[in-house]
């Protein structure tokens, strides 16, 4: 049956659907001439935090950047499903959309938060004006209000003087500070999805911890569903509820984190698990047959 | 304290004009390999055919033209191109053709000396200002400045209307505003210059002073200077025919291409393609004369130079530094 | 101490001497913008007077003519205030000239202030449709190219501003002329009213004279802001942007195009003195009684009073527009609060008047 972009669908009981399905989602690159993800299924629930890993070039960012319509040009969404399902009941096809129908989802129903966070805003303006400008383009407000509601905002992703930050540019703020600004931005039209791609890597470790904090505390709260994309294994043991296991644009394996942690079973996740030096409940042994070792080579 | 790029130039032994161990004594096959270069960009051969044309009409010009360019015919007035007159005729009868190719060498030797005034009365001023004191340097920087803002035309027409019209005085005058840009390549050619690695370098292995400025001086410098004079004479020659056509700097009856525009307009009506002609003229070899100074260029060995460090005046921030060709390019800051 | 804390910390010390950095890089910006204008309007008058000065055929004796006694010339010279010291004079002259007041016509003695004044709103008011035709033109053009960067329009558009930039203004205006007046007769080919007295004719006879001194700056503008844009549209914020929701126009004009204006903004600082330039050879063509004209005039008469009352005027319109470019571009971009990019009159009048630019090959 095919879905309307935008169907209502009350009659329909959403508890239980997933708040973004993805279904044999396939990506081309270089003007339709190569396909780089290859027939990536799964789904996100809502209040539950998923992890998409894999090395670089394994097709992830593609997939969460298909995901909120973001492609660059030269790549499209050559054949799947993509579906998000809200809270109140609404299912929305992300592949029919077009540039109006996108611009009413995203902001709205989609949250995108990236790396390097200061360079996805506009230089030249200061981050409350631009939030405030979301927000009324968005959700209507008038511009005491949406100034008021930016600052409650700032304050609710746990920046201490939201005041302040409110006047600052994006340059003038520290990586961490400008993290949350942009999660706050995301936030702020309440979306069901948050589409996070590789939100902490360029933090230094104590504000990763603070913000992937946040992050958590934010899907809890607010039931968002939130797919952060990393190449970070241990943000992923820290964080996420599921993973998904990325390489050259298939998923070779997914399922509950820590699950996959202690026992990976597909060779390339555990590749990435050696690399990536998680503890793992055999690390001890691991270190035991390492220490072992190294006294061999000594001896010989 | 100010920086020097210079695009980097293969000196490998297989770079043109120079054959195997030739690299210490590359003056003559360095220059050699800039315009050689230069040369072999299509471009380039056809600009210097054209100036090369021009130069022939300016030098030979009245003798190579078909008619006598005074010649007036009162009987065929205003006539259109045809069997005796190439180009038709004008509002009292003399060929037009002619007119053109005698007038070529006024306009040419117009904007000439305007370059020729401007290279003079810049040079030694921007050289001196570096060794002449400070007090010197701000005051020759500033009137520097403030000649830079005077615009051409109107200064011209100022000048000549106080001290008299006639060519020359147009010609001084608008070398005195080209001055300026011959004044700010000198100073920051010799300033970098003295400071440049490589020259230090070439020092310290021993070289003498003379080799140095031979070798490295003068084999940067020429190429900056002649890009500049190229750009200068296309900007001295439009500059030259705006004032001819406003009627200063001519002595009627004698042609030149401003002034034969100027006698088109009057007869528009009747002769509507009639300014296309002398406009053409003036366009190409504008024109030609800017792509040869993009070709040398282009070809790499010209040194482009930050010129923020030399502005002394307490205010100076740090300004976009301005390539040399900058005048030509509206955009030339960026 | 936590990440955050220790951050806010940090982030309130500097948000502190930031404000404090901000106030005193807006104040270094302005006195860079008016200082440099100031000092070179005041040697560039310098300049102008002594060049009267020096061409100074005794005005006295002109004006009384071939049999004037010395004593008669002495006291013609006196009125004039022409046997004071130098410098003397040239500060008067300059504080008269500030206030308005230019002196008078050797010859006519009607005030030059008067004439001038007739005479600046011809070119005045055709220099800002030319302005104007200019930055909507070239801002089309450019922008359009941009958004459809490789298309044929594209391509089109970046030609016909190569084109273009090597016609001389003259030529251009000659041209339309003889479309417009002598085959299509649907303009008039020259003659003026003014704007204040019918604002219907002021725009038949300043339409052509405006189009033509805007075809350089529209071409110039059109190239700049394509390449700005073409790489501006690149930059993560424009997908930031995008990814929070937000219409295409509103990114376009209210974030790509504010940070993308600075050097457009700038080309056209630098068109201003080109066209008055150009506005000097267009009052020829199109027969515009405006200060250039005046001037030639005034120049067959040697009628110095005059004359140095156009080069001051025109020096000032040069400095004038060079001060509220800078300004536009400071207000346009925080960063170029910093100082950064800001135009110098000498560059804005760099090649100035006449065809400068013409010849500039893409």
């Amino acid at each position: 049956m095919p879905i309307s972009p935008i169907a209502e669908n009350r009659s329909r009981d959403t508890a239980g659907r997933p708040a973004l399905r993805v279904d044999d989602l396939r990506v081309t690159v270089d003007a339709g001439r190569t396909e780089a993800v290859h027939g990536v299924s799964f789904t996100v629930g809502r209040g539950e935090i998923v992890g998409l890993v894999g090395e670089s070039g394994s097709g992830k960012t593609l997939t969460c950047r298909a995901i909120a319509g973001l492609l660059a040009p030269g790549c499209a969404r050559s054949a799947g499903e993509v579906e998000l399902a809200g809270a109140d009941g609404t299912r929305v096809d992300l592949t029919a959309l077009d540039r109006r129908g996108w611009d009413s989802v995203r902001g709205t129903r989609i949250g995108v938060v990236f790396q390097d966070p200061a360079s996805y805003l506009n230089p030249s303006i200061t981050v409350g004006k631009q939030l405030a400008e979301t927000l009324r383009v968005h959700l209507k407000l008038g511009r005491a209000e949406a100034r008021r509601r930016a600052v409650e905002l700032f304050a609710s992703v746990g920046l201490r003087d939201p005041g302040t930050v409110y006047r600052q540019y994006p340059h003038e703020l520290s990586g961490g500070m400008a993290q949350r600004v942009l999660i706050a931005v995301a936030i702020s039209g309440d979306p069901d999805l948050l589409v996070a791609d590789e939100a902490t890597s360029s933090l230094d470790v104590l504000v990763q911890a603070e913000v992937l904090d946040l992050l958590r505390g934010l899907v809890r709260e607010r039931g968002l569903a939130l797919l952060l994309v990393t190449h970070d294994l241990a943000v992923v043991a820290e964080l996420c509820d599921r993973v998904l296991v990325c390489r050259r644009g298939e998923l070779v394996e997914q399922g509950p984190a820590a699950q996959v942690i202690a026992d990976p079973q597909h060779p390339h996740t555990r590749e990435l698990l050696d690399a990536a030096l998680v503890w793992r409940p055999d690390t001890d042994a691991a270190l035991a047959q390492g220490l072992s070792d190294l006294e061999f080579a000594e001896a010989s | 304290m100010s920086t020097l790029t210079s695009t980097p130039e293969t000196r490998s032994p297989g770079s043109p004009g120079s054959g195997p161990g030739r690299s210490g004594r590359a003056t003559p096959a360095r220059r050699a390999g800039i315009l050689r270069r230069a040369l072999r960009l299509r471009s380039t051969q056809i600009a210097l055919g054209i100036l090369g044309v021009i130069a022939i009409l300016a030098l030979f010009g009245g003798a190579l033209a078909p008619d006598n360019p005074l010649a007036q015919n009162t009987g065929a007035v205003l006539q259109g191109p045809g069997g005796a007159h190439w180009l038709g005729t004008d509002y009292l009868g003399r060929d037009v053709l002619s007119r053109l190719m005698a007038g070529t060498g006024r306009s040419v030797v117009g904007a000439l000396e305007a370059v020729a005034v401007g290279l003079v009365a810049g040079v030694a001023p921007g050289l001196a200002s570096l060794w002449l004191g400070r007090t010197f340097e701000w005051i020759a920087l500033r009137i520097v400045d403030a000649f830079m803002t005077l615009p051409y035309v109107v200064f011209a027409v100022a000048v000549t209307g106080i001290f008299g019209n006639s060519l020359n005085t147009a010609m001084l005058a608008v070398g005195a505003l080209i001055a300026p840009r011959y004044f700010r390549i000198a100073r920051a050619a010799a300033l970098g210059l003295t400071r440049a690695q490589y020259v230090e370098a070439a020092e310290l292995f021993g070289a003498s002073r003379r080799r140095i400025l031979r070798t490295h001086v003068w084999g940067k410098i020429l190429p900056t200077i002649a890009v500049t004079t190229a750009q200068a004479l296309a900007t001295a020659l439009l500059i030259v025919s705006s004032l001819a056509f406003l009627g200063l700097g001519v002595e009627p009856p004698l042609p030149t291409w401003g002034e034969l525009l100027s006698s088109d307009l009057d007869y528009l009506a009747q002769q509507p393609w009639a300014p296309l002609v002398p406009g053409l003229l003036i366009m190409i070899t504008a024109g030609a004369l800017n792509a040869l100074a993009d070709a040398i260029r282009d070809s790499g060995a010209v040194l482009q130079f930050d010129d923020t460090a030399l502005d002394t005046a307490p205010d100076a921030a740090p300004d976009d530094p301005e390539p040399l060709a900058a005048d030509r390019s509206a955009y030339g800051v960026l | 101490m936590s990440g955050q804390a220790a951050e806010t910390q940090a982030q309130r010390e500097s948000a502190g001497t930031q404000g404090l950095e901000r106030t005193l890089a807006y104040a270094r910006a302005a006195v860079r913008i008016v200082s440099v204008p100031v000092t070179v309007f005041l040697i560039a008058t310098f300049a102008t007077y002594a060049l009267g000065a020096l061409g100074g055929a005794n005005p006295a004796a002109e004006v009384l003519g071939q049999d004037a006694t010395p004593a008669a010339i002495a006291r013609l010279d006196h009125q004039f205030g022409l046997d004071r010291p130098f410098l003397v004079q040239y500060f008067t002259w300059l504080g008269h000239a500030l206030t308005g007041n230019l002196g008078k016509s050797y010859f006519t003695s009607i005030p030059v202030s008067t004439s001038v004044g007739q005479a600046l709103p011809v070119d005045a008011s055709i220099a800002v449709l030319a302005l104007c035709f200019a930055v909507l033109i070239g801002g089309g053009a450019g922008i359009a190219a941009a958004l459809r960067q490789g298309s044929r329009l594209d391509r089109a558009v970046t030609l016909i501003c190569s084109g273009v930039a090597t016609v001389p203004p003259f030529i251009v205006g000659i041209a339309l002329i003889v479309v417009f007046a002598v085959f299509l007769k649907v303009l008039p080919s020259g003659g003026y009213v003014g704007l204040t007295a019918d604002p219907g004719q002021w725009l038949r006879f300043a339409l052509l004279p405006g189009l033509a001194l805007s075809a350089e700056g529209a071409a110039a503008i059109a190239r700049q802001l394509r390449t700005s844009l073409v790489g501006a549209l690149r930059e993560n914020y424009v997908l930031g942007a995008a990814a929070r929701g937000l219409p295409a126009r509103r990114v376009l004009f209210r974030h790509v195009l504010r940070n993308a204006a600075g050097p457009a903004l700038t080309v056209l600082g630098l068109e201003i003195p080109n066209l008055i330039g150009g506005a000097v050879v267009a009052e020829k063509i199109f027969a515009l009684p405006g200060v250039a004209q005046l001037a030639l005039q005034a120049g067959t008469e040697h009628d110095i009073p005059v004359i140095q009352g156009t080069l001051l005027v025109t020096i000032g319109v040069v400095l004038i527009s060079n001060i509220a470019v800078n300004l536009a571009l400071v207000a346009v971009n925080p960063q170029g609060r910093r100082g950064t990019r800001t135009v110098r009159p000498q560059a804005a009048a760099r090649g100035a008047a006449a065809q400068p630019t013409a010849g500039a090959v893409a």
